[in-house]
């Protein structure tokens, strides 16, 4: 029997271990969520391995830092690309709404939307949402946008579908808002436009998965 | 009273009752068809946080499983048309172009380099450049694989030449002032690095003249080094063909007129001929005062 065993098997030595967060597992120390292979990850026994390097989500949860994720949510994501990230939120919780407004990358979200049952595409900026007559209100606004006024368009989206004391995680990468300061300056900078609507929660830096970046968890206040 | 636009239809609250209503059942067609066309308001939280309830009372679907699959259903049908009609854009055919000819040159220099070093092992011939041009007059004098490779670059050749020209014709029609001035090939680089025309458009034109030299700008802005003074528009044939001295004071004229052919060719496409000629005239000027440093150019606005 055991020679029979399919590659993808966990070997017999692996541990498997919940994470904290419900839906999370730890496969000896490396993330994973439950479902198929969708973008060529490599899977074990029905968990397919989250890598840290190409998540920043992945980033944070290795971190064991605070995310305020849990089954019953439903997510607006702004900034889903192909949907590398959008595709392991979707194995943890209900609903995904998945933005994103560049149309090459979009090809492979919309094909990942066909998939998996939880995630609703949606081309659209997030900085003029048209999306107002699709989204119902959501539990957590996660943004991942790599833009100069990504403060303004958390904000903004916030104040149509967040939920009263909903949850926003947000990414900054220091980079794309101001390549002269130093990234913890930035930082203040970015929590303090963000206090205009939010309690600010933690600052997670995303190091050494991601250099000069950093993970904002705020609540609607 | 509430007036609200939702995916599945229009409806009226009164006091929190659905007094009127007109919704589309379970047309995905339909529903996606009206979400690319409508310019919709927002409505308040409140009834955004109903819209299931009110679509299940509404009998649009029989449960909030039946919600969630419907309205998947129909945003990917309206993310598909979407994603068309973004590709359908002149300025994103181009940008098509333009990355397709740069895959291929990558490819071209490395099975020339794969070609050059394979016969520098097999045979006397030593000059990469000329080893095409052997290959074309001599084919059978070389060996069969190094012969296969050759024609696949010349293959590739002759798709990168249809590549261009296919770009002139978008150029012409899409940016005829860009490319009169700049040239179509430089030109629909520069759309390419912007990500579109009309981000080119709104760019000043101190942007639009380091376009291509991220680094060099990203090292000055940090580290205080020289600001670079030309990117891509380096391959302008009026900078590269100016006096070292004169090539930022080039560029930063060509990038003034280029940020204006962009803007014309965005808004309007009314063409304006005399933009090129004025380039040229500084190149004059500045080609003339470099030649009599005594009268320097410096002195004149
Ligand atoms: C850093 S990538 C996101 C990676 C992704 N979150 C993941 O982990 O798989 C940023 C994405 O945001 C998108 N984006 C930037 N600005 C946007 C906007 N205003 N509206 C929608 N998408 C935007 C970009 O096109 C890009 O695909």
């Amino acid at each position: 029997m055991a020679n029979c065993r399919p590659q993808s098997a966990t070997p017999n030595n692996m541990k498997i271990r919940y994470h904290k967060v419900p839906g999370v597992f730890l496969l000896d120390k490396q993330l994973a969520t439950k479902g198929e292979a969708l973008y060529g990850e490599r899977t074990f026994d029905g968990y397919r391995l989250w890598n840290p390097r190409r998540s920043k989500l992945a980033a944070l949860l290795t971190k064991q830092a605070q995310v305020p994720l849990a089954p019953e949510q439903i997510v607006l994501y702004l900034g889903a690309a192909s949907g590398t990230t959008v595709s392991h939120l979707a194995n943890i919780v209900s609903l995904v709404y998945a933005v994103e407004f560049a149309p090459r990358v979009a090809r492979d979200l919309v094909r990942l939307s066909e998939r998996v049952t939880n995630i609703v595409p949606l081309i659209s900026d997030a900085a003029h949402p048209d999306y107002g007559p699709v989204v119902e209100l959501v539990d957590l606004l996660y943004q991942d946008i790599a833009q100069p006024r990504q403060a303004e368009i958390a904000v903004k989206n916030a104040e149509l579908f967040l939920k009263p004391r909903g949850y926003a995680c947000i990414i900054i990468k220091a980079r794309s808002i101001d390549v002269t300061e130093k990234p913890r300056t930035v930082y203040k900078r970015e929590v303090k436009k963000l206090e205009e609507l939010f309690d600010i929660e933690y600052v997670h830096e995303l190091e050494p998965f991601y250099k000069a970046h950093a993970a904002v968890i705020a609540r609607l206040a | 009273m509430a007036h609200i636009k939702t995916w599945f239809g229009d409806i009226e609250l009164h006091n929190d009752e659905i007094a009127r209503s007109q919704v589309l059942k379970a047309d995905i067609d339909a529903m996606a068809q009206r979400l690319q066309q409508e310019d919709f308001a927002d409505f308040d939280k409140e009834c955004r946080g109903r819209l299931r309830e009110i679509a299940i009372k509404l009998q649009v679907v029989s449960s909030e499983r039946e919600y969630v699959s419907l309205l998947r259903a129909v945003m990917i049908q309206s993310a598909k048309q979407r994603i068309v009609a973004a590709f359908a854009q002149p300025d994103a055919r181009i940008i098509q172009l333009i990355d397709g000819i740069d895959d291929i040159d990558e490819s071209i220099n490395l099975l020339s380099e794969r070609l050059s070093e394979w016969c520098l092992l097999t045979s006397e011939t030593s000059m990469p450049e000329d080893l095409l041009e052997a290959f074309a007059s001599s084919p059978s004098a070389q060996s069969p694989l190094a012969q296969e490779f050759a024609g696949s670059i010349s293959r590739l050749c002759e798709l990168r030449q249809q590549l261009a020209n296919a770009i002139e014709l978008e150029m012409r029609t899409t940016a005829p002032n860009l490319s009169t001035l700049a040239g179509e090939l430089l030109g629909a680089r520069l759309i390419a690095r912007a990500g579109g025309l009309e981000p080119l458009a709104r760019m000043p034109a101190s942007r639009i003249q380091v376009i291509g030299a991220s680094k060099a700008l990203f090292r000055h802005l940090k580290y205080g080094t020289k600001p670079p003074k030309h990117g891509v528009i380096f391959q302008h044939p009026l900078v590269r063909g100016s006096h070292p001295n004169n090539r930022g004071k080039i560029a930063r004229t060509l990038a003034a007129k280029i940020a204006i052919a962009a803007r014309l060719d965005f808004y309007s496409k009314k063409v304006y001929p005399e933009l090129l000629s004025q380039v040229e005239k500084r190149f004059g000027e500045l080609q003339t005062a470099e030649r009599n440093p005594e009268q320097h150019e410096d002195k004149i606005p």
